[in-house]
């Protein structure tokens, strides 16, 4: 059945990658275009389970990485399917309108990562109140630097003397 | 009638948990409800990428209070999947000991806080008494009470103690003679029964649409277990069935945690019975220079409230490069409970919540 699927998604998307690193586990890395036809074409083979959706800021390569990941409730196969964006004002289509559990994680993505997601009609904030900084997830925000600025400086007790 | 907007939480009698939730109320009914997570919001994931990968484990713990065991066990195969590292078949059991026993832990903790919330004194302090005695037996076999810190990569942190089985097996017995008088006060108490059935309904297909799971998922008749469907440590050898109801509303979660508990014992017993001699920590260079190979992983677990996945990526540092947890109470806490609040009534507030086993510290993290 997995190496079905995975011919028939090679020969309807181009640009698409299909791996199987681990039992039970299939990570198909794609473009932003054809995220929207794979997703709901994953849906209709039974993976109608959005799980939950991961970010990654891979600050040297200047992308933000997002993970979906899918699961059926009929087969043990575990879909993750991987697409890049710019770093640089980040955005990508929503997918509220094929799994409707995509609004809660696409907020929370929003506020700790900054990715815009276009046509999610409520990217509120979650956690932080007034927060002024960068967005607090991404590899280029020093937790302690803005302690300290914050806070004021403590210092530690062998700097003390 | 007029609409008012009403704040429901963090300091609730009927509210478990730093989680509050605005509701928009026209007389009784709701009309509209806005989960407001946030008061527990400590940053682990962001944390947790500064500190060693040995460094994170009484950080992984604290992501969910009732039921930290479940948590240590994700990091720590993510981690042994990453770095290839093989667990001795006894730890194995042990870990399934120590997890099966957190889920019986957990689910009393679920139990006092529906009884209490309802008002079933009596039952709750049961619950919570043999609650107690489970940590009893965790603080004997760990040291500690809640956070135990006891999965590693590698194994567990040390063997059982002298005569610990047969603790485990009086207590299980124990238990298993107090079930006819929770049925009574509780399970099966007519006042309970009105009070719960045909509230927070979910129908089938929505469970499966709003990616329910756990007991929410079984509750409609799905029968999806993670136990099951992609059997970890030895969850395949041993032999236990998946309890379902299929009318999906409080009541029925209720009696699915009820018959979860006694598959647990099932599965305590037999590991128990099948447990082998040998080591239970395979050694380790020192644990503070490990270099975990570049590679991700996506690791799932069943937890007491539903599927407990992590995605982990490494990129050959001596910190993760990137954790993410996949926790069941985000999706239902967030995403399901406004829904089913929407038409609900004021009182059923806290019901419907706890029936969902909303934990508030895994929303945040």
């Amino acid at each position: 059945m997995e190496k079905e699927l995975k011919k028939r998604i090679k020969k309807i998307y181009k640009n698409t990658q299909v791996e199987f690193p681990e039992a039970n586990r299939m990570v198909i890395k794609t473009k932003q275009e054809n995220l929207l036809p794979i997703l709901e074409f994953l849906k209709n083979e039974g993976f109608r389970q959005l799980k939950a959706i991961s970010c990654v800021d891979w600050i040297e390569e200047k992308e933000f990485e997002l993970i979906y990941h899918l699961s059926s409730l009929n087969s043990p196969l575990h879909i993750m399917v991987k697409v890049r964006i710019g770093r640089e004002d980040a955005q990508i289509e929503t997918i509220i309108k094929i799994f409707g559990n995509a609004q809660i994680y696409e907020r929370e993505i929003h506020e700790l990562f900054g990715v815009k997601f276009r046509g999610n009609p409520n990217l509120s904030p979650l956690f932080l109140e007034n927060w002024q900084s960068i967005p607090p997830f991404r590899k280029d925000f020093d937790t302690r630097e803005y302690v300290k600025k914050k806070f004021g400086e403590i210092p530690f007790v062998e700097e003390k003397k | 009638m007029r609409e008012l907007e009403l704040f429901f939480g963090p300091q609730h009698p009927g509210m478990v948990g730093n989680f509050s939730i605005t509701l928009k109320v026209e007389g009784d009914r709701i009309l509209e409800a806005i989960p407001n997570p946030g008061y527990l919001h400590r940053g682990f994931e962001k944390l947790m990428e500064l500190r060693n990968w040995i460094q994170n484990f009484p950080f992984v713990c604290r992501i969910n209070v009732v039921e930290p065991d479940s948590m240590e066990a994700v990091y720590a195969m993510a981690v042994e999947r990453l770095a290839n590292i093989e667990v001795p078949e006894r730890a194995k059991y042990i870990r399934t000991i120590v997890l099966e026993l957190a889920r019986l832990a957990s689910h009393l903790f679920g139990a006092w806080a529906y009884a209490n919330m309802l008002g079933f004194d009596t039952p709750a302090q049961w619950a919570m008494a043999d609650r107690d005695h489970i940590l009893d037996l965790f603080e004997e076999l760990t040291g500690a009470r809640v956070y135990h810190i006891y999965i590693l990569p590698g194994g567990v942190r040390r063997d059982l103690p002298d005569g610990f089985e047969e603790k485990v097996m009086y207590f299980l017995h124990a238990l298993a003679q107090k079930l006819p008088d929770y049925n009574e006060t509780f399970f099966e108490n007519r006042i309970f029964y009105e009070r719960a059935k045909n509230i927070g309904k979910i129908k089938k297909e929505e469970a499966i649409e709003w990616a329910a799971t756990g007991q929410v998922l079984r509750a409609t008749g799905v029968k999806y277990d993670i136990r099951k469907v992609e059997p970890y440590l030895v969850y395949d050898k041993v032999d236990f069935d998946i309890p379902t109801r299929e009318d999906g509303d409080a009541y029925s979660r209720i009696l699915v945690i009820r018959d979860e508990m006694v598959e647990s014992a099932k599965i305590i017993m037999q590991c128990i019975e099948k447990m082998p001699k040998g080591k239970v920590y395979e050694r380790l260079p020192n644990p503070f220079k490990w270099k975990i190979p570049k590679g991700e992983t996506y690791v799932r677990v069943e937890s007491s409230r539903g599927e407990l996945g992590l995605y982990m990526v490494s990129n050959g540092g001596n910190t993760p490069y990137r954790v993410h947890f996949r926790t069941p109470s985000f999706n239902h806490g967030l995403f399901i409970l406004p829904r089913l609040l929407k038409g609900a009534s004021i009182a059923d507030v806290g019901n419907i919540m706890i029936s969902l086993y909303v934990v508030a510290p895994e929303i945040d993290r």
